[in-house]
C-alpha cells in the first residue's frame, strides 16, 4: 500500500499511563483508536481531565503510548532511530490555548517564528529569514511586526505568530490544543477563517482539541466525545448536534450556553450531577455510569465497547438504542 | 440556517421580552450608577479607562455586562466594589447603592459595606482563595468581619453557607484547604463564602470561565437559585453572550470604556441596536453554516490612551459614516432601552435571527 493510502494518523488501542506516587498510576488515555484522514478536520472534545490533551501529545510524539500504537501515515515513529523521528515528526505540530506561554518574552516575533528551521539547520539565515517573513505573511502579520515582542501584540496576533511558527516546518497536521479558548469571540471567528484559509492552501489535517461544542461542531468533519480517557462517542460532525447516541453526549450539548431568546430556547437542559471521577479509580463498567440517570446494573457490571450504529457512527452505551426516549419521558416532552 | 435551537422547530410566535408588565412602574434600583467614570493617574499622565457608564440593577434581577477584553468591564466592577486604588485612581459621577453614593466614602465606611451589601466573585478561585487557611476559616473570617458572633456560630453559618451552594458534606469541606478542592467546589467555597454575609448586590466577574460546561451549567444553576430564593440581585460580567442571554433579564454592552447599549436581554438577541453588539453575536460559530466564514470584527479595541474622540467604535464599524466623527451620546430607543450609536434607529442590524 502506498503512504497516501493510509490514514494520515492511525492510533491504535492506545494507552497512556503516568506514574504517580508509589506503585500508582494515573490512566490518562485508556486503550483509544481513532483513524484521521488527510485533510480532514477532527474534533475531539471532552472536559478537563477526560484525557484529550494526552491523546493530542501523543499523536504529535511528545508523548510514547504505554500500550498501543500510533502510525504516522502506516509508521510507528517510535520504532525508527532517534534522528529520523525527529526528521519524521517536523510534519506533526502542535499549537496551545495560551499564546503568551507559547512565546519566549525576550524573543523577537521574527526569531520565535524561526526557531524551528534554526533547530532544523537546513537553510543559510537569509533562506530561514525570509521563510519566517513568508510564513508571517501567511498569518496576517506584516513584516512590521517582525521586530517587536511578544508583550507588544494582542491576544490574537500573538496566536498567529504561534500558527506562523508551526507553518515553517511545513507540516501536514497540526494538532489545535484549545487554541481559539482563550481568545475574545471576534478573534476566535477571525483565528477559526485563518485556519480554514490554511487548510485550503496547504492541504492541512486538523486534530482540533476543544471544550467548546460550537466551535468544533463548526469547523470538524468527524467529532470524537472522550469521558474519563476514554472514547465514548464518534459521529460525523454534521449527525452530532441532532442525532448523538450517548447520554454524556446529550448532556454536554445541552450544558452548552446558546444566545437565543426565551421563546426559541430549548428549556430541557441536563444536569450532570457531581463531577468527574478520579482517573486514578475510575468506576468499573461504563465510566460514566456514575452521573448517568440512565445507568443499570448491566453498565456496572460490563464496559461498553463501541459499537457502530450508523456509518461513520460509533457509541459506546449499552442504552444506546433507547435512552433518548427515555430522556424524553422525564422532560414529559413525546 | 443551521441548527441553533438544537432541532426545535420555532413557530414563529412574537417574542415575549422577559421584562413583565410594560406598563408597571420600574422599582427603585437597588444599585444606580449614573456617567460613571475612571481616570488612573500614573507618573505624569491621567489615563482614562471608563467614561460616563450608567446602568441600573433592581433588587432580585440579573444584569449582564459583556464587551472583549478591555473594554472596562472588570474596572466598572472592581470601582463597584470600592477594590480600585483610592490614591490612583479619579472616579466622575455616582453609584447610589440604595440610594447612598459609595464614591463619597471613606475607606473606613467602604468596609463596613464591602462584602456585606456587596459580593464579587472573580473568575479564578484559586487566586482569590488563600492557600494557607482553610475554606472554614476564610468564610469564618468574613463572617466575623461583618456580624458580632463567635466563632462556633461562625462554623455554623459558614457550613451552612457551604451546604447552600451545593457542596456534598460541608462539615468536612469547611476544614479543607483550597487545593483540596477541584476547579468547581474551589467556585462554589467562593459563592459560599460571598453569599454568608447575604449581599444585597453579587458582581459575578467572569465566575465560569475556567470551568467546564458542565461544571458551569452547576454553578449558574446555584447562582441563579441563590438569586430567586433571597432576591440578591447579580450583576454578571461575562464575555460569553449564551451564558449571559442565559441568565440575565438584561444585557449592557460596553465598548471601549463605554456603554454601548442597554436593553432587554431578548431584544438584544433578536434586534441588536448598536453595530458592536450584532458584530459580537454574528461572531458566535453557532449563527453561521457548518464550516463557513464566520463573521468578525475587524481590528481590535484601542487601548485607553488611543480611544478616538468621535464614536469609539468608528475604526471597525461597517457602517460608519462621517457624522460618526462626533461625540456619540446614550440614547433612548423607541423601543426600549439605550444605544450610543445615532444611527440606531435607522439601520437593520443582524441578531441571532439574520
Amino acid at each position: 500500500m502506498n503512504k497516501q493510502e493510509h490514514p494520515i494518523i492511525q492510533a491504535e488501542n492506545v494507552t497512556v499511563r503516568f506514574p504517580v506516587g508509589r506503585r500508582k498510576t494515573l490512566t490518562a488515555v485508556d486503550n483509544v483508536s481513532i483513524s484521521v484522514r488527510r485533510g480532514e478536520t477532527f474534533g475531539l472534545i471532552g472536559e478537563s481531565g477526560s484525557g484529550k490533551s494526552t491523546l493530542g501529545r501523543a499523536i504529535v510524539c511528545l508523548e510514547r503510548p504505554t500500550k498501543g500504537t500510533v502510525l504516522h501515515s502506516g509508521q510507528d515513529l517510535h520504532t525508527l532511530p532517534r534522528a529520523a523521528m525527529r526528521r519524521h515528526r517536523q510534519q506533526y505540530q502542535i499549537i496551545f490555548q495560551d499564546p503568551a506561554a507559547a512565546l519566549d518574552p525576550r524573543m523577537t516575533i521574527l526569531r520565535s517564528v524561526r526557531e524551528p528551521l534554526d533547530v532544523e539547520g537546513k537553510s543559510s539565515l537569509a533562506e530561514r529569514n525570509a521563510r519566517a517573513l513568508e510564513m508571517m505573511g501567511k498569518v496576517g502579520l506584516g513584516p512590521a511586526f517582525a521586530g517587536l515582542y511578544p508583550h507588544q501584540l494582542s491576544g490574537g496576533q500573538k496566536q498567529r505568530a504561534c500558527i506562523a511558527r508551526v507553518l515553517t516546518l511545513q507540516p501536514s497536521l497540526i494538532v489545535c490544543d484549545e487554541a481559539v479558548a482563550a481568545l475574545d469571540v471576534s478573534i476566535q471567528a477571525e483565528i477559526l477563517n485563518l485556519l480554514a484559509d490554511l487548510q485550503q492552501e496547504f492541504g492541512l489535517t486538523y486534530l482540533f482539541i476543544t471544550h467548546n461544542i460550537g466551535v468544533v461542531e463548526h469547523i470538524s468533519d468527524t467529532v470524537a466525545v472522550m469521558y474519563l480517557g476514554q472514547i465514548i462517542e464518534i459521529a460525523p460532525a454534521d449527525r452530532l448536534a441532532e442525532h448523538y447516541l450517548h447520554p454524556y453526549t446529550e448532556a454536554l450539548l445541552s450544558a452548552e450556553p446558546v444566545a437565543l431568546p426565551t421563546a426559541m430556547r430549548p428549556d430541557r437542559r441536563i444536569l450532570l450531577k457531581g463531577e468527574l471521577p478520579s482517573p486514578m479509580d475510575p468506576p468499573s463498567g461504563c465510566r460514566f455510569r456514575t452521573r448517568c440517570r440512565h445507568a443499570t446494573e448491566l453498565c456496572a457490571a460490563q464496559a461498553p465497547g463501541l459499537r457502530e450504529l450508523a456509518p461513520g457512527h460509533l457509541t459506546a452505551c449499552h442504552h444506546a438504542e433507547t435512552f433518548r426516549e427515555k430522556t424524553a419521558a422525564y422532560e414529559g416532552v413525546s | 440556517m443551521k441548527k441553533p435551537w438544537r432541532g426545535i422547530p420555532w413557530t414563529g410566535e412574537t417574542m415575549t421580552t422577559r421584562t413583565s408588565d410594560p406598563m408597571a412602574k420600574p422599582p427603585q434600583p437597588l444599585l444606580d450608577v449614573r456617567g460613571l467614570g475612571i481616570t488612573f493617574s500614573g507618573p505624569g499622565s491621567l489615563v482614562p479607562v471608563v467614561r460616563d457608564v450608567s446602568l441600573t440593577v433592581a433588587a432580585g434581577e440579573s444584569v449582564g455586562l459583556v464587551g472583549e477584553s478591555g473594554c472596562g468591564k472588570t474596572v466598572t466592577g472592581l470601582a463597584l466594589m470600592g477594590l480600585l486604588p483610592f490614591r490612583t485612581s479619579r472616579f466622575d459621577g455616582q453609584i447610589l447603592l440604595d440610594g447612598e453614593n459609595l464614591l463619597e466614602l471613606s475607606e473606613r465606611q467602604w468596609r463596613k459595606r464591602r462584602g456585606r451589601r456587596i459580593g464579587m466573585i472573580f473568575q479564578e478561585p484559586m487566586t482569590a482563595l488563600d492557600p494557607v487557611f482553610t475554606i472554614g476559616a476564610q468564610i469564618g473570617e468574613t463572617l466575623r468581619t461583618h456580624f458580632r458572633i463567635g466563632r462556633s456560630e461562625a462554623r455554623e453559618r459558614a457550613i451552612e453557607a457551604l451546604a447552600q451552594v451545593g457542596i456534598p458534606d460541608p462539615a468536612t469541606r469547611h476544614d479543607a484547604y483550597p487545593h483540596e478542592l477541584s476547579g468547581g467546589m474551589r467556585q462554589r467555597a467562593m459563592i459560599a463564602m460571598t453569599i454568608s454575609c447575604e449581599p444585597a448586590l453579587l458582581i459575578a466577574d467572569e465566575p465560569t470561565t475556567a470551568l467546564d460546561v458542565t461544571v458551569q451549567a452547576q454553578i449558574m444553576d446555584v447562582l441563579g437559585e441563590l438569586s430567586a430564593r433571597s432576591g440578591m440581585a447579580m450583576l454578571f460580567i461575562s464575555h460569553d453572550l449564551g451564558l449571559v442571554s442565559q441568565t440575565c433579564s438584561r444585557i449592557v454592552t460596553m465598548y471601549a470604556g463605554e456603554v454601548v447599549e442597554s436593553r432587554a436581554a431578548d431584544d438584544v438577541l433578536c434586534r441588536p441596536r448598536h453595530p458592536y453588539t450584532s458584530g459580537l453575536l454574528r461572531s458566535l460559530p453557532s449563527f453561521t453554516p457548518r464550516k463557513g466564514r464566520l463573521p468578525s470584527i475587524p481590528g481590535r479595541v484601542p487601548r485607553p490612551a488611543e480611544f478616538p474622540n468621535g464614536c469609539r467604535f468608528e475604526g471597525r464599524c461597517p457602517h460608519a459614516q462621517q457624522q460618526c466623527s462626533a461625540r456619540q451620546q446614550l440614547q433612548p430607543l423607541r423601543d426600549g432601552g439605550f444605544a450610543r450609536c445615532w444611527r440606531s434607529e435607522e439601520l437593520s442590524l443582524p441578531g441571532v435571527l439574520s
